[in-house]
């Protein structure tokens, strides 16, 4: 049998309805943006292969429904996850206010073994937009209190950051992965320093 | 050809496109260590080197070609430029072996058409297209030809032709250097088989097995339920490429299957008397299961890849060719269900060892020979690996050491590595024999009988012969039939061994015992002590006697288990089918729908039957032109439908109730935004004096504007709150206190209410906050959901779409409790669509909420329902589908369904078909089933069981295939399967 196990990432992307989860999926799997999504219901999914540190790896990314009232579906989609990425609309604070409730029901849910140390990634998406309404600090700032969590600000639209904000989601779920993975063949957890090259203007110096 | 003027910015625009593409190819290859022939990466870039190339083309250059065709561009430049002329006759191979398609370049028909831009035509199928160019790439000559093009750009095109150009000609011949470096990979590695594969595909895939598309299964005939079990899919009679080319990749380790043993040059004698074929032979494990595959060396090679140039000619042929004549050995190809089989009887010859498979019917397998040297006894080890922990070979293997008692070498076999073994020393037939099963039965977990080797030619010392059997000691599989002992007919299954004089007895009692450790629950005790009798030299009768009993004792548990299952089955699923059956062809035809006509007769002959309407729209759907007259009838189940006068009037009621509140919301939405504008500005300015640790620290908590004001708590309260703060905020500083803001606050909203056009007061009087902040949320989440449900629908223009959004805001003001749930969009536009009235919409979509609500979450759980019922059909309808689901995971609920039940099937079927199958659904709950809606989501299952079963789909696997399979469906098909379905559980159950 191999020895060297193919490697399965599950990234669970979770956030407000219409912040663009499915866009975001679809900008990083299939370089596509079309605004003809409609609002997803139930659960879908696409993978991709990523190399990861040398690491041939296989992300199933799993796009679920925004409405919080559809979380008492999660249970049978949040299992097992390596990695969760929370999506907030940066025109809208109300998507950003919800993060919190998203990230806890996650944990309640998916009951990975070690909360704590469970890695989210956080993306502000739609920067193209103009009514930018959640700033860049507050985002930051939120990210840092919830265990340093990397933060992306994306465009799905314009595929601002999107390759770079999975390969960091890929590199933490391995990073997790091999963690729960008794022959422990990646001891180091990446940690990912939010404020040095993650976001693109940078202005802030926390 | 040429669009004049922005010349310049095209062939910019082209080369970049080149560029792009080259990149993403390259970076493919990097990534991935190869880039497959199929690979998408390599249409597009031939697509955009096709549009380059024919970029200012002279027609007239290319003569009798008529055309301004880059393959006959391609022809011309043949003649001088010899890696051209190499393609060409490639091209002429491929096109020749492959007489459906039609040659093309790809822009032949274009240009023909005028003057479409060939890239344009993106939808072609793709591994044709571009074919020259596709094979020049993977030629490794793409490169040399277009810098010849270059070259000699004058003589075939304009003179503003991108190629013609001195920089932009050679930029695109040198990008194109890099991508024909690459070494194009035919074989699916097992990367490539890992993916998993699109639904397209594995639709396609099935369509070339079965032939009988457009029915991958067709409708279930009426077996009886639970009793039925069907073989592996087999590979009989088809000689598709593809297929085998599916079949020898599924022989490679992936994802499915983890291959324990694999040798080739393994013979096979077919036939008696006739010439071995050598094949490959393998073991694979699926999850549980163990499978031993041979296959032909003519159906190997006729698939593999060879990576030599030299080569690659030869096997391009050959895999066009490869259909003919390679069927007769399919039919040879072995695939044995480890756990179909009892024995496995081992010779060792001068030449060669061999093995025959025995299987729990009886049937020998034709014998495989290994080559000699220690081969078999790697096979018997890998495969006495394989079986564990459920299965182990009996007598076991010995490892070297040889002297352990076998219990300690059974749980050592776990860890042991495959070298090591030996055959067990069994070479007399007297006293070590008996040594041996002292040695068994010492052993809890081995079962009673021992099969003893069947060896013992008279003259043979050591012994060279062996039968081992494959048992499951104190394991029942459930994934095994367990309800069809009877059609196995267990006494004739004494397999006969070579050269062996095997006591009468022990071959017979042995397949029983084997089954019964196979079968479940209905396995008696004294099957198992039945074997001790013999041993103790009981006279034969006796045991023909006990056996006989035995087997009459199996078929009335058999009968007994099968009584109970009905009665379940009554007793469940009884509510989901009405006990009458309506018959399509009593007292006419129905199978033509309600018709106009038909819905004219009903009318003249006065009282409509509305038992007819259903029968027929049932059966049959109804006309299109009926449907806006008739939804409404067959939604309220009443003729006279709803009173439209009244209703009209009660939504135009319920309108301006929510309109007015709908205002204030707006109203308040502004404000929020320009508060949060001015707080964004605001604090950008703040923050430049600050050290940034100060902003921090006032920010830590989470909530994200409503920090500043926080002192101002009975401000936010008030039911118009934030009115005014925003502007004052720009001014004021953030410690503004209490008393001043609430004033503030009075103070416009007096003036802002005064100019609002809303009807009524938008004072806390009429509305409580707790209102307005629901409503609120509920008119945002409409909001969001109506401009994106079905926007690529004809019918949805901006003003429907305002339409759909009064009837959803309607129906949420009047269900406030419950609120806007994502989904409700989808279920109402249907009703537009057809009623095109808001009104009449909104009635309709009251009463099919009605039904529907219940689906959504905190709705009243008929989800669980749908799902529990769901899995109870399955298991009575289809059984086979139902292990495969239990065995591939935990996904006892069927959320692949989520959407399906949620929507009623409304992203599952385009439009024509959603309307054919809403209205079908309404006449069966008054006619056939009440939760039709099961049976429709069975028939989608059973529509593609042989997909989802070949490819042993898990959960993810099954829902990322729905998905990619939604509105791809072939609605009356499905209706059909699920009429039929319903019709069998209705006589199932009727049959008593």
């Amino acid at each position: 049998m191999a020895t060297r196990k193919k490697v399965l990432l599950k990234v669970i992307i979770l956030g407000d309805s219409g912040v663009g989860k499915t866009s975001l999926m679809n900008q990083y799997v299939n370089k596509k943006f079309t605004n003809q999504y409609k609002a997803t219901i139930g659960a879908d999914f696409l993978t991709k292969e990523v190399m990861v540190d040398d690491r041939l790896v296989t992300m199933q990314i799993w796009d679920t429904a925004g409405q919080e009232r559809f979380q008492s579906l999660g249970v049978a989609f949040y299992r097992g996850a390596d990695c969760c990425v929370l999506v907030h609309d940066v025109t809208a604070p109300t998507s950003f206010k919800s993060l919190d409730s998203w990230r806890d029901e996650f944990l309640i849910q998916a009951s990975p073994r070690d909360p704590d140390n469970f890695p989210f990634v956080l993306l502000g998406n739609k920067v193209d937009l103009e009514n930018r309404a959640v700033p860049q600090k507050r985002a930051m700032q939120w990210a840092a209190s919830k265990n340093n969590m990397p933060y992306f600000e994306t465009s799905a639209k314009e595929g601002i950051n999107v390759e770079q904000a999975f390969q960091t989601i890929a590199k933490n779920a391995l990073a997790q992965e091999t963690e729960v993975d008794i022959y422990n063949e990646f001891p180091d957890h990446i940690t990912i320093n939010p404020d040095s090259r993650n976001v693109r203007n940078d202005n802030c110096s926390c | 050809m040429l669009r004049m003027g922005s010349a310049s910015t095209d062939k910019e625009k082209l080369i970049r496109n080149v560029k792009k593409e080259v990149k993403s190819i390259m970076e493919e290859a990097v990534t991935k260590k190869f880039v497959h022939e199929d690979s998408g990466c390599i249409t597009s870039l031939c697509s955009s080197v096709e549009a380059c190339v024919s970029h200012g083309l002279k027609r007239r250059a290319l003569g009798l070609f008529k055309s301004s065709s880059t393959a006959a561009l391609l022809h011309k430049v043949a003649k001088s430029c010899q890696p051209a002329a190499t393609i060409v006759q490639l091209v002429a191979e491929v096109e020749n072996c492959d007489p459906n398609k039609r040659s093309s370049s790809g822009s032949e028909s274009a240009s023909k058409l005028g003057v479409k831009p060939p890239l344009q035509k993106k939808n072609s199928v793709a591994s044709m297209k571009y074919l020259w160019i596709r094979l020049a790439l993977i030629e490794k000559q793409l490169a040399k030809i277009v810098d010849y093009i270059v070259m000699n750009s004058s003589k075939y095109y304009e003179k503003d032709a991108l190629v013609s150009d001195p920089d932009y000609g050679s930029i695109l011949s040198s990008l194109l250097v890099g991508p024909c470096a690459l070494d194009f990979s035919k074989l699916r590695t097992s990367e490539y088989c890992w993916r998993d594969p699109p639904a397209d595909e594995l639709v396609q895939r099935h369509r070339i097995s079965s032939g009988q598309f457009p029915t991958p299964a067709s409708p279930p005939a009426h077996k009886r339920p639970g009793l039925h079990y069907k073989g592996s899919i087999g590979f009989s009679n088809s000689d598709d490429n593809m297929r085998s080319k599916d079949y020898v990749e599924s022989l490679h380790q992936n994802s499915k299957s983890t291959l324990l043993y694999g040798k080739n040059n393994v013979l096979v004698f077919i036939k008696e008397g006739t010439q071995p074929l050598a094949g490959y032979l393998s073991l694979h494990q699926y999850g549980d299961a163990l499978n031993l595959k041979w296959t032909p060396n003519q159906l190997m090679n006729g698939c593999s890849d060879a990576n030599n140039t030299h080569d690659k000619k030869y096997v391009r042929k050959q895999t066009f060719r490869i259909s003919v004549g390679i069927s007769i050995y399919w039919e040879h190809a072995l695939n044995v269900a480890v756990h179909e089989t009892v024995y496995v009887h081992c010779h060792q010859g001068s030449e060669s060892d061999w093995i025959v498979l025995v299987g729990q019917d009886g049937v020998q397998r034709p014998p495989i020979h290994f080559p000699r040297g220690g081969h078999l006894l790697a096979f018997l080890s890998c495969l006495e690996n394989g079986l564990l922990p459920h299965g182990m070979l009996d007598p076991p293997l010995w490892s070297q050491r040889g002297k352990e008692t076998v219990s300690e070498i059974w749980s050592k076999t776990a860890m042991l590595a495959i070298s090591g073994k030996v055959f067990p020393k069994l070479k007399r037939k007297g006293s070590s024999r008996f040594h041996d099963q002292v040695v068994m039965e010492e052993q809890p977990p081995t079962p009673t009988i021992i099969e003893e080797e069947a060896p013992t030619t008279e003259t043979d010392q050591t012994a060279s012969d062996f039968v081992f059997r494959i048992v499951y000691p104190n394991f029942v599989r459930s994934a095994f039939p367990q309800d069809d002992v009877l059609e196995y007919p267990v006494w004739q299954s004494s397999p006969s061994t070579p050269k062996s004089a095997v006591p009468p007895i022990t071959p017979r009692s042995t397949p029983l015992h084997s089954i019964s450790t196979t079968s479940s629950t209905s396995s008696s005790r004294s099957l198992d002590q039945q074997p001790s009798i013999q041993e103790q030299g009981e006279p034969i009768q006796t045991v023909c006697l006990t056996m006989k009993k035995q087997i009459i004792s199996r078929a009335f548990y058999g009968w007994l288990a099968h009584c109970r299952h009905l009665r379940t089955v009554r007793t469940h699923l009884l509510g989901l089918v009405h006990s009458e059956i309506v018959k399509s062809d009593v007292p006419e035809d129905a199978s033509g729908g309600l018709t106009e006509e038909k819905w004219k007769q009903l009318q003249e002959a006065g009282n409509i039957d509305m038992k007819e309407i259903y029968r027929l729209v049932y059966f049959g759907g109804m006309a299109h032109p009926l449907r806006k007259k008739l939804w409404p009838i067959m939604l309220s189940g009443k003729i006279e439908g709803e009173d439209p006068d009244k209703l009209r009037r009660e939504y135009e009621d319920r309108m301006s109730e929510w309109l007015a509140v709908e205002a204030i919301v707006r109203q308040r939405d502004r404000e929020q935004m320009a508060m949060n504008l001015a707080k964004l500005s605001s604090e950008e300015t703040i923050s430049e004096p600050h050290p940034p640790t100060c902003i921090l620290e006032t920010h830590e908590s989470n909530e994200v504007f409503e920090e500043n004001e926080a002192p101002a708590t009975p401000a936010k309260q008030n039911d118009v709150s934030n009115k005014g703060s925003s502007t004052k905020e720009k001014s004021k500083p953030p410690d503004i206190t209490n008393e001043n803001h609430n004033d503030a606050h009075h103070e416009r909203d007096d003036s802002d209410v005064s100019s609002e056009a809303s009807p009524v007061s938008s004072r806390g009087g009429v509305y409580s906050n707790e209102l307005l902040e629901t409503f609120g949320l509920n008119i945002h989440r409409i909001d969001k959901d109506v401009k994106r449900c079905d926007r690529n629908y004809w019918y949805f223009t901006e003003s429907n779409l305002e339409k759909l959004r009064n009837v959803m805001c309607t129906y949420v003001w009047e269900n406030i409790e419950m609120g806007y749930v994502q989904g409700m969009c989808d279920l109402a536009a249907p009703l537009l669509v057809i009623l095109d009235d808001e009104a009449l919409a909104y009635g309709c979509f009251r009463k099919l909420m009605e039904r529907m609500s219940a689906n959504f979450p905190s709705g009243g759980g008929a989800m669980d329902a749908h799902f529990a019922n769901m899995r109870s059909l399955l298991q009575i309808l289809d059984h086979d589908l139902f292990t495969l689901i239990r065995q591939n995971g935990d996904y006892t609920h069927f959320y692949f369904c989520y959407r399906w039940f949620l929507l009623d099937f409304k992203r599952e079927f385009c439009y024509d078909d959603v309307f054919l199958v809403w209205e079908t659904t309404w006449a069966a709950r008054q006619l056939a089933s009440s939760e039709y809606v099961l049976f429709l989501a069975l028939a989608l299952l059973t529509y593609y069981r042989d997909i989802i079963l070949a490819n042993s789909m898990d959960f993810t696997d099954i829902i990322k295939f729905f998905n990619e399979m939604a509105e791809r469906h072939d609605g009356k098909l499905i209706l059909q399967i699920a009429r039929s379905l319903v019709l069998q559980l209705q006589t199932l159950i009727d049959n008593k």
